[in-house]
């Protein structure tokens, strides 16, 4: 087969890139553990309260360990439950110490809705049926909003909590 | 008659000239690494 010197050229490049990124792909699927956020662990929709992580007085902020937080919440149309505080009103701010290792649990009830942590690698779609989890590093400290960013309905812009990551 | 056309046709494809391919398949292929590369670098920086 003749081929001309300029396309070699091209083919080895196009080659050497594909080899490239399924090498970088390889590396973070298998050693750094990165997958989908929705790994087929299943729950009923009608039910979630079943399901020990969404009893309602598991939901919010857990410290598990030192440096070791676990969040679980419920995207319901059109609300993010984080659980209620000690007076009795829903949690719609949760304090977070930077540097700390955080495992998102999160369901739903109703439709499709997003999890999203502005700014950060925390982004979620939260389907009904499915638990949706996400293990992260807080870093950076600061305020972050957290967003429905999958529209679920004429509530879709109500959907929002906030996230304080402190020193 | 026949065989000295075929010959001209031959000489024609062995001197095409692929320059302005091979620079524009490198362009293209630059703007694709340096965003993919770009992306990347938001991904693990956050």
């Amino acid at each position: 087969m003749h081929l001309h010197k300029y396309e070699k050229i091209w083919l080895t490049f196009g080659i050497g890139s594909l080899v490239v990124f399924l090498l970088i792909l390889g590396y973070g699927a298998f050693w750094k553990g990165t997958h989908p956020q929705s790994h087929g662990v299943t729950i009923d929709p009608n039910n979630i309260q079943a399901y020990e992580d969404f009893k309602p007085e598991n939901l919010g902020l857990t410290k598990v360990d030192d440096n070791q937080y676990v969040v679980n919440l419920i995207a319901s149309a059109f609300n993010y439950d984080f659980g209620k505080d000690d007076d009795g009103a829903p949690v719609k701010h949760i304090r977070i110490p930077a540097g700390s290792n955080v495992l998102f649990q999160v369901t739903t009830p109703d439709v499709v809705h997003g999890f999203n942590v502005a700014g950060t690698n925390v982004n979620m779609m939260v389907e009904p049926g499915y638990i949706s989890q996400l293990e992260t590093v807080l870093k950076k400290p600061g305020i972050y909003t957290i967003v429905c960013n999958e529209y679920c309905g004429v509530g879709h812009h109500m959907m929002y909590a906030t996230l304080e990551v402190y020193e | 008659m026949a065989t000295k056309i075929n010959k001209q046709k031959h000489v024609e494809n062995e001197t095409s000239n692929l320059k302005g391919t091979l620079i524009s398949v490198m362009v293209l292929g630059m703007i694709i690494l340096i965003s993919w590369f770009g992306v990347f670098a938001l991904f693990l920086s956050r």
